[in-house]
């Protein structure tokens, strides 16, 4: 089926009846994805949006429960899950957030806030017509134009999109949007990746053996400690637990924290498992690379690029990659 | 976006606390303190196996995560140190407050390994909080383990914890022997005196039919294992738990890993084996 352009924001403003549809958007300069208000303009000018749209079902500060102290404790939970779209996300983006749910939806616990809220959403992924200076979501196995996890895939035909439903979800959106869509449509060839990655399998099992290696040393140098390439990555999960405590009051919440902070793995007591910059960064590339694929059977990266355009000391994962990919292994 | 407050003490969101209540408050030593937990209609908040862990709270101060020391019919104990700000925090409770609780975490000693088996287990300073889960559960499956040896060592006489235990109850356990050392004796100290290492390749435990539960101080860990292994110990007969920082205690926020695995949950408990596989991270 395909969807004019013309048609698109009756189309948004169709679910929106019903959701809050997040789109992507330029908010005070960034680029973001934002609750779309209805009428403003839908940025799909750009390949990625700066920052990736995790906070949609993991927010940056996401309330838990409130409490309250004295003789008796009180502690009520809170439940936030409305029914969102997102419009416009990217098929390394999806990938991102497949990577998300194996690590909230899986493996002996379901995290409560994030179940919630991933029932809740529906995925629309718009393919990517050209690519980025940073982009390799090819070499990691994706493809500009199709995102399997998404519940709708679209893309770009010049005057129209060619829609897809990929799940039941994906179903109730061109039942939704039946006044609208057309027959036909034939879509278009995937663009290709400019930079390619010596991804492999090989690579984590090659890495998983380099725990020791000198390497480490040496691409971890540039590295200020910042966090930056954990803010802006989409698979990124990590998160701190705190109160917001107001005398014998307060909320517990959850926000984001970064590994690549030194306070992040301190004990209480001092001591500190990963002191230093080496042993951060190395868990870092480790956990994208190796500790997750071991563990979920996939890389913590979708190839999405933002960690290698935003560092301000110019770190780029994809260059660590074709590194592993050259070294000699007697040095390990 | 709208929000719901949401009025529910039974959730089964893993990460919202269950109101509990400290009913008793035994002081080990200067510093440690055990905590008797019971819910607030005085019941047992959950049953552990040995070895596993509880995240306990004071909402307004923090939440980490505690060995479980003990469990009785109807209460679950914790043997915690004053080292931060929750813990002093806790330090400064009095009988009758409440606490969030929730757990319990992780894996935990893989006691059917250890039936038929003799058994020495070695602890350093607070490091007997994890061990005396499972000393009690052997105490109380007698009959499924052979020879018990308890070597326990401290940094002086009145940072031994569990004194009662050590001096009173363990040792009228039958086919059971307590070996007790410190690094600095006093005036009435009249027990040995040395590291534990140094004391464990003095008393020459044989490796047959015997494995080993240790826990302690990462330098304690570590020379005792070197010590073990001279003594012809195999890595798999020795059983250690971990620390790490933890958060959520579900493997989610990712500050607990070592290698692929998460200690609060595929550990803290590992063979000396298991840890050779990983990382040398912790």
């Amino acid at each position: 089926m395909q969807l004019d352009k013309s048609d698109l924001q009756e189309a948004l403003r169709i679910l929106s009846a019903e959701a809050g549809v997040f789109v992507p958007s330029v908010v005070e300069g960034v680029s973001r994805f934002a609750l779309w208000d209805g009428e403003s303009s839908i940025d799909l000018s750009r390949v990625n949006t700066e920052l990736p749209p995790k906070d949609i079902l993991f927010p940056q500060t996401e309330k838990m429960y409130s409490y309250k102290m004295g003789k008796n404790i009180e502690i009520k939970e809170i439940i936030d899950n409305p029914k969102q779209v997102v419009f416009g996300i990217r098929p390394c983006d999806v990938k991102s957030i497949g990577c998300m749910d194996k690590v909230f939806l899986e493996k002996t616990y379901v995290d409560s806030f994030y179940a919630g809220k991933r029932e809740n959403l529906t995925v629309i992924s718009v393919g990517c017509t050209q690519t980025d200076r940073t982009c390799f979501c090819d070499s990691m196995g994706l493809s500009p134009s199709d995102a399997p996890g998404a519940d709708v895939m679209m893309n770009d035909t010049g005057d129209t999109f060619v829609v897809e439903a990929y799940t039941d979800k994906g179903k109730q959106v061109m039942e939704a949007w039946k006044p609208l869509l057309k027959k036909g449509g034939k879509k278009p060839a995937a663009p290709e990746c400019t930079l390619k990655v010596k991804m492999s399998p090989e690579i984590s099992v090659k890495l998983s053996k380099m725990f020791e290696h000198p390497i480490w040393e040496e691409v971890s140098r540039p590295c200020i400690g910042c966090a930056t390439c954990t803010y802006v990555c989409p698979t990124c999960y990590c998160f701190d637990m705190n109160s917001d405590n107001h005398s014998s009051e307060g909320t517990k919440f959850r926000c984001w924290d970064s590994c690549m902070f030194s306070d992040y793995s301190r004990m209480a007591g001092g001591h500190n498992p990963r002191p230093g910059k080496k042993e951060r960064v190395r868990n870092r590339y480790m956990h994208k690379l190796s500790y997750f694929n071991e563990r979920y059977e996939t890389s913590l990266c979708a190839g999405c690029g933002r960690c290698a355009d935003k560092c301000p000391a110019h770190m780029d994962i994809t260059a660590f990659i074709d590194r592993v990919a050259e070294e000699e292994m007697e040095n390990a | 976006m709208h929000s719901i407050n949401h009025e529910c003490t039974c959730s089964s969101n893993p990460l919202i606390p269950h109101v509990c209540q400290v009913t008793a408050i035994k002081q080990e030593t200067p510093d440690v303190q055990t905590y008797r937990i019971q819910t607030l209609d005085g019941q047992k908040p959950f049953s552990p196996m040995p070895g596993q862990l509880a995240m306990i709270s004071l909402p307004d101060v923090g939440e980490a995560m505690f060995s479980i020391t003990a469990q009785g019919e109807d209460y679950i104990e914790s043997a915690i140190k004053n080292a931060g700000q929750l813990t002093q925090a806790f330090h400064e409770m009095t009988p009758g407050q409440q606490i969030g609780v929730r757990g319990p975490y992780g894996n935990h000693f893989p006691v059917d390994d250890l039936k038929g088996k003799d058994l020495l287990f070695i602890g350093g300073g607070i490091g007997l909080a994890p061990v005396r889960s499972l000393i009690r559960y052997c105490f109380a499956n007698r009959e499924d383990f052979g020879h018990i040896d308890i070597l326990y060592g401290a940094r002086s006489p009145e940072d031994l914890v569990f004194k009662e235990d050590l001096s009173l109850n363990w040792p009228k356990e039958k086919d059971t022997t307590l070996h007790v050392t410190v690094d600095r004796g006093n005036e009435t100290w009249e027990g040995n005196v040395g590291f534990v290492p140094a004391y464990l390749e003095e008393l020459a435990f044989s490796p047959v039919g015997r494995k080993v539960i240790l826990c302690g101080p990462p330098i304690m860990i570590k020379f005792a294992s070197q010590s073990l292994m001279k003594m012809g110990f195999a890595k798999e007969d020795v059983i250690t738990t971990l620390e790490m920082r933890m958060k959520c205690g579900i493997g989610k926020c990712g500050r607990c890993n070592i290698g692929s695995k998460y200690v609060c949950l595929d550990g803290p408990v590992f063979t000396l084996a298991e840890l050779d596989e990983l990382p040398d991270e912790n």
